[in-house]
């Protein structure tokens, strides 16, 4: 239960961020035609920021398939994440895998991984953290959709950076040799040609995956290195 | 009661993402792919990171956002703490918004 808040409080930094883009999602929800409640149960059901927003931009063009493949699309980067959050959770239940993935978002991922990589994760902090994504998320969408107004541009007031400063700290804690820097380096110009490049999220997942790969490429150059 | 059939399947297809690879790395993998995953981390993030900071609205922008982001880089690098990699990159981005 210690971790279980120590997860919990681990999200609070991150909250003006949630709940900047949560507000701005039921404002957005509102002028598309939904009531505050079907704002809020979307994201309770849901539960995926990019994927509502993108959603929202195409209801009233598309029909619910195009939607629901779309969402799948955005969110395939979460088959990258759970992969490499899966070696820490080996030996849990079933039931706890089940849970643990439920409301894993980017930023609950991050936190947990971080925790783990500095050998204090465990599922009780990972699910701490899940939950504190939770609860902030469909309660500022429906605030903002209550609301109704419009609300400023969350970029205006630096709050779209929350997100990216709280990686770039979690960062940290995988930056342990050169190899890891040259794959962040590498990640990152890859996502921002992929970004330039790509629709949707999928400047995550090549830049996810092709950066890893580099770095197990460079781990091994270096080991036949040594070995000759 | 349409929207609520479109959130579920909505709901569906994002649980299927998260739970996949859980489940599906659940046993003893092999080291080359242990190995790969070890990088995956911090490849995501980096990938998460570098475009909100370059560009922010979809151009690459050596702006406000970049410089705050660097800022935080800064204070991540020397305290490793989030909450005050945040309050810095967000400080800094203020203090820039105002001088400009």
């Amino acid at each position: 239960m210690r971790e279980f808040r120590r997860g919990l409080l681990a999200t609070l930094p991150l909250a003006p961020g949630v709940v900047a883009f949560g507000l701005l999602y039921g404002v957005m929800a509102r002028q598309v035609g939904f009531s505050p409640w079907e704002a809020w149960a979307m994201s309770l059901i849901v539960h995926a920021g990019s994927a509502q927003f993108t959603a929202l931009g195409m209801w009233e063009a598309a029909g619910a398939i195009p939607i629901i493949l779309t969402t799948l699309v955005i969110n395939l980067r979460h088959l990258l994440m759970g992969a490499s959050v899966a070696p820490h959770l080996r030996g849990l239940h079933p039931l706890w895998k089940a849970l643990l993935a439920l409301w894993m978002s980017d930023e609950s991922y991050a936190l947990a991984i971080a925790e783990y990589e500095r050998g204090r994760g465990s599922h009780w902090y990972f699910l701490g953290a899940n939950v504190g994504i939770y609860l902030a998320w469909p309660t500022s969408g429906l605030l903002g959709a209550l609301v109704g107004t419009a609300i400023p541009d969350p970029g205006r007031y630096g709050l779209d950076l929350v997100f990216p400063l709280a990686f770039l700290g979690l960062l940290t804690a995988f930056l342990k040799d050169r190899i890891s820097l040259v794959v962040a380096l590498g990640a990152g110009g890859l996502a921002l040609l992929g970004a330039d490049l790509l629709p949707g999220k999928w400047y995550v997942i090549v830049a996810g995956l092709l950066g890893s790969g580099l770095g197990l490429l460079l781990e091994e150059v270096k080991e036949a290195w040594r070995n000759s | 009661m349409e929207k609520l059939l479109i959130f579920a399947g909505m709901a569906l297809v994002t649980y299927f993402t998260r739970y996949a690879m859980i489940a599906a790395l659940g046993r003893e993998m092999p080291s080359l792919l242990r190995h790969w995953l070890r990088y995956v981390p911090v490849a995501v993030l980096a990938a998460l990171i570098a475009p909100a900071a370059l560009a922010p609205q979809g151009e690459l922008e050596l702006g406000l956002h970049a410089w705050a982001v660097l800022a935080g880089a800064a204070v991540a690098w020397r305290t490793r703490n989030v909450l005050l990699t945040i309050l810095g990159g967000v400080a800094a981005f203020w203090l820039l918004r105002v001088l400009e």
